[in-house]
């Protein structure tokens, strides 16, 4: 069974944009949703601006790595240039909501699994405070898979888990 | 970046190899739930971390995983993944006469503890037949660890997998795999993701490098 997309409360019909493993995307384009699905360890991480409207979302795997393609597939290496992105299209992050979903251990009792969404937090709020940003709201952690939906017309970020829908 | 590990010959030998273990853990359901039980692999392909998640349907697609880590010679994961309506129609195979079903929706992701553990044996048989087929050839053995069945988002579920192998390897096989008893097809695949140089000591055990 496919949940169909976008299923979040708020949607519009309008495009979506989304975000796959190590992926990002940027809009100014009110309409358009900026969806990453499935999030297990991964983290999505989402900046709206208030003033421009600009709005991105970047869908990490690991901590750390070299930059690499996928652009943001890692933590450390992605975010300058999840951040040059977003300045490009006229986005400032300091200025910015910034928010944070995923992080799960999903299979907890798998040794070689069961840190890497824990990383992947610290790893995030670690590389967010070298650029002198912080984390404003975060869902992190659990054991259950999330799907985060970015409404660049309010900055709203949607979080669906198997059983609940909650807001950021 | 790496060559690619899996030749066509050694994706042949792979085949063949998943195909004689389906049929082995086909035969070790049916003894244990005294049906006919019938297991194919009906077909066995390389793919790639990204091209696994669609596979499975999306990466938002409600799915049942039973995950089994390699260890032993062999290092990496495993994991059959079924559609929760198949993985409930499995587990009352299985449990038919040994337990009341749940009165639940077919598609819903709630499974009781018997349900759980019919389908960990299940994935235990498949992916173990798989591991037997292939110590049977490398003269050592390979062992699954205790299986875990965790129903949710295939792309939560398979995530951490991959970020597991992603530094070192980004070749999986996938045995698209059918439970036929009594007229019912059950569809599903067994995913088996193991580290790169697991992978080359595979296809070489296997004659196939």
């Amino acid at each position: 069974m496919v949940l169909a997309a976008p299923l979040l409360p708020g949607a519009t019909g309008g495009p979506v944009l989304v975000a796959g493993i190590g992926e990002m995307v940027i809009t100014r384009d009110p309409a358009t949703l900026l969806v990453a699905y499935g999030l297990g360890s991964c983290v999505a991480l989402c900046l709206w601006d208030p003033q421009s409207k600009v709005a991105a979302l970047a869908h990490f795997m690991l901590p750390s790595g070299p930059l690499n393609s996928p652009p943001v597939k890692f933590v450390d290496s992605g975010l300058p240039t999840f951040l040059t992105e977003f300045r490009r299209a006229g986005g400032q992050p300091r200025r910015s909501e910034i928010k944070a979903a995923g992080g799960a251990a999903m299979l907890a009792v798998v040794a070689t699994t069961m840190e890497i969404g824990k990383h992947n937090g610290e790893a995030l709020q670690a590389a967010l405070g070298q650029h002198g940003l912080r984390l404003h709201k975060q869902d992190l952690g659990g054991k259950a898979g999330r799907t985060v939906q970015l409404e660049p017309a309010t900055g709203r970020l949607l979080i669906k888990s198997v059983s609940s829908v909650s807001v950021l | 970046m790496h060559a690619p590990a899996i030749t066509p010959a050694a994706e042949y030998a792979l085949e063949r190899t998943f195909e004689r273990a389906m049929a082995a853990a086909g035969r070790a359901l049916a003894e244990m739930s005294g049906q006919e039980i019938q297991i194919v692999a009906t077909e066995v392909t390389r793919t790639t971390s990204r091209h696994i998640i669609e596979s499975a349907g999306g990466a938002e697609t409600l799915v049942v995983g039973v995950y089994l880590g390699i260890t032993g010679s062999l290092t990496g994961h495993a994991m059959l993944v079924l559609q929760p309506s198949g993985a409930r129609r499995l587990a009352a195979m299985l449990l038919d006469g040994f337990a009341v079903p749940t009165p639940v929706s077919p598609d819903s992701l709630e499974f009781d503890e018997m349900e759980i553990s019919a389908l960990q044996e299940v994935g235990n048989v498949t992916i173990g037949a798989f591991l037997n087929e292939v110590a049977r050839h490398m003269l050592e053995p390979v062992h699954p660890t205790v299986p875990i069945a965790i129903a949710d988002m295939a792309g939560a579920i398979l995530d951490g997998v991959l970020a597991d192998l992603t530094m070192d390897s980004d070749e999986l096989l996938a045995a698209h795999t059918s439970f036929i008893n009594d007229g019912d097809t059950i569809e599903g695949a067994v995913l088996v993701m193991p580290q790169r140089a697991s992978l080359q000591a595979l296809t070489a055990a296997l004659g196939a490098a």
